[in-house]
């Protein structure tokens, strides 16, 4: 929710989708080419700096989006940077023989990389990024399944939260054993509901004569080709900086 | 139980469907649809209108009795339904069954695409759509942020768009508020100035006698009658029989007259008329 919040909210709204991928694509090309690590963390610090005061994404926001990718970029490193050996019956804990410096290395790519896909994911709602990977002629089965996770996302969630605050209000989550017997009806209940949606919902293409592709309006921007070579320009910018730096 | 003009826009004729699972959809149900009209099909839960609704689409094909669309019986064959299908469009009850793409733009451009029409074309009629559904500002934004009401109207611009003769709509009215019902009448009557045909299920009796030119009672999958909107009075027991109760304001006319307040006549149609009709008879009374 936070992400589409953002993504209808930015200043870039209106901004062709595929200047913005192409800039997008500049920060991971800038992420993997940088050979040190502080070439990359400074590519990284570049693209935020981007997001938030070019596309305006405020920072709390960006934040509490970048934390839980964070963490986990965090858990890998960890996870990388030693191992755990059994010898005898005794733990032993192992560093990496090279120190430090390739999971420095893996951390600061995966941070740049990491923040070129907020940048485009934080400045272009998925509608703007379906239609832009259908010109892309993106296999149309794909793009499907696109659409409908993203609309089901919502659908569901509506769903659940309402099963679950009748559930709520009868005293469901009461006790652990109570919610976990709400929980697996709530589970059995959706399950249905999946099933009568999808009925439903294939009635509704077919009463508007549907025979199987689902077919939608590409929307139009405005200076695409300005921004195109704005974007290309910063990209570029960002690559000749990690190289530079490098 | 006869059309009011010769060749009616739709008919069913004696049509009888069972679902699957033994429950009775329609049963010899008979009905006339006169073009340019305002019609509303008024019946308790499980009357069979919904049925009645996706057999006029080609969603449900009948097991016996027939369907005639400007004369000819439904062609149930792939080109027939496509015909049929831009023709009669149908609203469901429940938008969340209808929308199923992204954005209010592309939803709306989902059936006229379907139609195989060019990009500008679509274009074109989806602005035109989202306009006449008021609608048009909202074109950019995700269909989940809408309210209710606003995927309605959605739900109304996305069969719009298709262009249809005969737009029907299911309980169109339900679970809006009272600003967003005036609201939808207006596009309504906007349509109906258009030359569209409208056909809605509603269960507001009220609402159906302010409204329609032409009534039709369903019960246990029939149409049970169908008469204009000014013999509402008269068509107190085909009511009945259905389950039905008459239109409020027809019982307080008539009360007004009994007791002598007001002179036996057509009775109005709605709280506006009543109170016209009070403050013109009392005049003439002083």
């Amino acid at each position: 929710m936070l992400i589409e919040q953002c993504a209808y909210g930015n200043r870039w709204r209106f901004v062709s989708p595929a200047a913005k991928a192409a800039f997008s694509l500049g920060g991971f090309v800038a992420a993997f080419a940088a050979g040190r690590p502080d070439a990359a963390a400074g590519v990284a610090v570049l693209i935020v700096a981007v997001t938030l005061l070019g596309a305006c994404v405020p920072p709390g926001r960006y934040l509490r989006i970048a934390l839980p990718p964070l963490g986990f970029l965090l858990l890998g490193c960890v996870s990388l940077a030693y191992s755990l050996d059994f010898n005898d019956g005794n733990l032993v804990v192992q560093w990496l023989p090279e120190g430090w410096g390739p999971t420095l290395q893996l951390a600061a790519r995966s941070l740049g990389a990491l923040a070129a896909m907020l940048f485009l994911a934080l400045t272009t709602p998925m509608v703007d990024l379906i239609a832009f990977f259908r010109r892309l002629h993106v296999p149309e089965v794909l793009l499907e399944i696109m659409v409908l996770c993203y609309r089901m996302l919502f659908v569901f969630s509506e769903a659940v939260r309402d099963t679950r605050t009748a559930q709520a209000a009868r005293l469901g989550y009461a006790t652990p054993r109570l919610a976990l017997r709400s929980l697996g009806s709530l589970t059995a209940n959706l399950t249905v509901q999946i099933w009568q949606r999808a009925h439903a919902l294939h009635v509704a293409a077919q009463s508007r004569n549907n025979d199987g592709a689902l077919r939608f309006l590409e929307p139009q921007y405005a200076n695409t080709q300005r921004d195109l070579w704005i974007a290309g320009i910063g990209g570029a910018c960002l690559i000749a900086a990690a190289l530079g730096l490098a | 139980m006869t059309p009011s003009t010769p060749s009616p826009l739709l008919a069913f004729e004696n049509v009888a469907f069972r679902y699957p699972d033994g429950n009775v959809g329609l049963d010899g149900c008979s009905l006339a649809i006169t073009q340019g009209s305002r019609n509303a099909l008024i019946g308790a839960n499980g009357a069979g209108k919904t049925t009645l609704f996706q057999h006029a689409n080609g969603l449900l094909r009948p097991q016996s009795g027939a369907i005639r669309y400007a004369g000819q019986p439904l062609d149930h064959s792939r080109a027939g339904l496509r015909a049929l299908r831009s023709a009669v469009g149908l609203v469901f009850q429940n938008p969340d069954q209808q929308l199923f793409s992204a954005s209010v733009q592309e939803d709306v451009s989902f059936g006229p695409l379907n139609l195989g029409l060019d990009m500008d074309t679509v274009r074109q009629r989806v602005n035109d759509a989202l306009r006449a559904v008021r609608m048009d500002d909202y074109a950019d934004r995700p269909v989940h942020n809408l309210s209710f009401g606003q995927k309605k109207r959605v739900c109304i611009a996305g069969v719009l768009a298709m262009q249809p003769q005969l737009l029907i709509l299911d309980e169109p009215m339900a679970g809006l508020d009272h600003a967003m019902r005036q609201e939808l009448l207006a596009v309504f009557d906007h349509l109906h100035g258009q030359g569209i045909t409208l056909l809605l299920a509603t269960h507001d009796i009220d609402f159906a006698y302010r409204w329609a030119d032409r009534i039709h009672v369903m019960a246990r999958g029939q149409c049970t009658a169908a008469f204009d909107a000014e013999d509402f009075p008269g068509n107190a027991h085909a009511l009945a029989a259905a389950g039905l109760p008459i239109p409020g304001i027809i019982e307080l006319h008539r009360q007004l007259v009994t007791a002598g307040h007001l002179q036996a006549g057509q009775s109005p149609r709605s709280l506006g008329e009543l109170t016209e009709l009070i403050k013109h008879q009392g005049k003439s009374a002083q």
